[in-house]
């Protein structure tokens, strides 16, 4: 089985890494980008996987937890990044009677203290970022980048469960996505929002160049300078993208501003 | 999706505002306040098309019996007209009970 | 029509009546309530009616004096599903929070129709909770029927206490998108003692996934919400260490009965 997107990146972006990998769906890498030290994290699939549903690269019950740990784990000094390339997190009764929402909890808090405590936190979205398992591996990162691919996709829900829960024929998904940008899945139109930090054109995302890992690079070593990676997800309202596309989240927050003290 | 506007004119002024219900499937909110215009006027928002000769009966006969000047807005989810009326009573009642 | 009885089921109640229940008697005062008219600009290009409020009221209040933000989803509204608007007041009162917050929470999931935008909130939702509840308490409700999925069960998770119920249930994925996604054979929908079985309000504080299991009463959420908010934050339920052993477990388990 070929490589996954999430495995490709990591390991072009960092060559001389160590692996530091305890479990084979959650890739852990420890390098150094810009002779500073990074921790790679990416989630990818393991046909292994003690959870049939979690097999094909899905942030389950496993994921959650090794990702927590390997937060929490991380070198004090390394920055984190978090390389995206999920399709979704595992619908599966097991996950759900173990509490699969409480270890993405578990995940999501590691992601969140490390940050706070000072802890670049960044994002690199290489494929799919769906749902739960975008919330939980990458959202929570001060500084977004992503790869500007047709095959990256953004969204609560893969196109084919949005499909078959609102029986709407690809074309009606496509007219609603072209008026309402916030249901359309690609990463340009995600970019609009103001989410995203910078677009990386690349000839093959499963076959990066030097220059294009180059340019990569350069884009994570001077947003860490610069401290995008401790910035908390707030932030993105101040982008120039959400100022139009997320004017009624920004109504809401200036009225409530107005009114806490009335 | 429809929007239907009914007026009439007249009626003594409600002074103050209330909301109730929720648009939930067969259901509606409707929102009462002090009216802009000379009298009532209801606005309708609803998910369901080709309605509005019963919308029109059931909103009129309802300002009929309640000859009150105020701004309504109603968002429907497919209730019924019975449902309808019942959330606009409710609503006025609201807006004209005695300050406590 | 006179104001409803506080020993009134919680589960029946609406989102404001909830609020005004559990905060101490004439103290809630609600933002960005309907009149506000801060819908959703969504909605109707897809041929579905905003709701005044986005399905979702907070405000400020108090709890045995202390000055608190509350927010409550409406299940009914599109499934009690999170959009932009409704996130948006949720994050923003959470954000303002002085001496706590309590969160009553009836959600399906992240709102399809609002998807990034939901998603994106959420993400604010999870940190502010964080930055909140290092300070002052984050109480989370879980008693309605919709119960909690998606985006806001995760943000559930990082609350200092979670009180629910027997009628409640939370998880990740509903019942019926696990039996759409993976058939009747992984989970079947219709099955009501299975969901509750499985991840019902009773189920989640035996696992210590929530923390106190309430009556289906206003007045006594409102009195367990008052009792957990003097505790100390419960921080094993996210622990790695607590909650590995029950992966395993999970993972030991081949099949899970599903015939009750």
């Amino acid at each position: 089985m070929s490589d996954s997107r999430g495995t490709v990146w990591s390991r072009a972006l960092m060559p001389d890494a160590r692996d530091a990998t305890a479990m084979p769906s959650v890739l852990v890498l420890d390098g150094t980008i810009a002779a500073q030290p990074w921790r790679i994290l990416a989630v990818r699939p393991n046909p292994e996987a003690r959870f049939a549903r979690a097999r094909g690269g899905e942030l389950g019950l496993d994921e959650a937890l090794a990702l927590a740990d390997a937060l929490h784990a991380a070198p004090a000094d390394a920055a984190i990044l978090a390389v995206v390339d999920t399709p979704g997190q595992p619908y599966g009764l097991r996950e759900e009677s173990a509490g699969l929402h409480v270890a993405f909890g578990s995940a999501v808090e590691a992601a969140i203290a490390r940050r706070s405590a000072g802890g670049p936190l960044f994002a690199l979205v290489v494929g799919k970022a769906i749902s739960g398992a975008f919330l939980t591996h990458g959202l929570q990162a001060g500084w977004i980048g992503a790869l500007d691919d047709p095959g990256i996709e953004v969204h609560v829900m893969s196109a084919a469960s949005v499909a078959r829960i609102t029986r709407e024929t690809p074309a009606e998904v496509a007219r609603v996505a072209a008026i309402v940008p916030a249901t359309a899945r690609d990463i340009r139109t995600f970019a609009r929002s103001g989410a995203v930090d910078a677009l990386f054109a690349v000839r093959d995302p499963l076959a990066p160049d030097a220059d294009e890992l180059a340019r990569v690079r350069t884009a994570l070593a001077s947003a860490r300078n610069a401290g995008a990676g401790l910035r908390p997800p707030l932030a993105r309202l101040a982008a120039d993208g959400a100022q139009t596309t997320r004017a009624a989240a920004l109504r809401v927050r200036a009225h409530i501003a107005e009114q806490w003290n009335a | 999706m429809q929007e239907i506007i009914v007026e009439r004119a007249g009626g003594e002024s409600v002074l103050r505002r209330a909301h109730v219900g929720v648009v939930g499937s067969g259901n509606l909110e409707v929102l009462c306040e002090p009216p802009s215009t000379g009298g009532a006027r209801i606005v309708v928002h609803t998910t369901v098309d080709g309605f509005e000769p019963i919308w029109r009966a059931t909103l009129e006969r309802f300002l009929a019996n309640r000859p009150i000047a105020a701004d309504f807005e109603i968002n429907d989810f497919g209730a019924t007209p019975a449902t309808v009326t019942l959330r606009l009573e409710q609503v006025v009642e609201l807006v004209l009970e005695p300050e406590r | 029509m006179k104001p409803r009885d506080l020993g009134v089921r919680f589960a029946e109640a609406d989102a404001r009546e909830r609020l005004r229940a559990i905060a101490d008697v004439g103290t809630f005062r609600e933002l960005a309530g309907p009149f506000a008219r801060l819908t959703s600009p969504h909605l109707a290009a897809q041929g579905l009616v905003a709701q005044s409020d986005d399905g979702v009221v907070v405000g400020r209040g108090r709890l045995d004096g202390a000055d608190v933000a509350l927010a409550a989803m409406t299940g009914e509204f599109l499934g009690g599903s999170l959009g932009e608007v409704g996130g948006a007041k949720i994050a923003a009162v959470l954000e303002r929070a002085v001496n706590g917050a309590v969160l009553v929470l009836d959600s399906g999931g992240i709102r399809l129709q609002e998807a990034n935008l939901g998603i994106l909130a959420v993400a604010e939702i999870c940190d502010a909770i964080v930055a909140l509840r290092e300070r002052a308490p984050v109480i989370a409700v879980v008693a309605g029927r919709v119960g909690d999925y998606g985006g806001m069960a995760i943000a559930l998770t990082l609350c200092s206490h979670i009180v629910t119920s027997e009628v409640a249930r939370m998880g990740l994925n509903g019942p019926q998108v696990i039996e759409q996604e993976a058939g009747a054979d992984e989970f079947d929908a219709s099955n009501r003692v299975l969901i509750w079985r499985t991840t019902g309000g009773e189920r989640r504080v035996t696992q210590g996934h929530a923390d106190v299991l309430a009556r289906d009463s206003c007045s006594e959420i409102a009195a367990d919400v008052r009792r957990v908010f003097a505790l100390p934050r419960n921080a094993r339920r996210t622990s790695v260490e607590r909650l590995r052993p029950i992966v395993d477990a999970a993972a030991a388990t081949a099949t899970i009965t599903r015939h009750a």
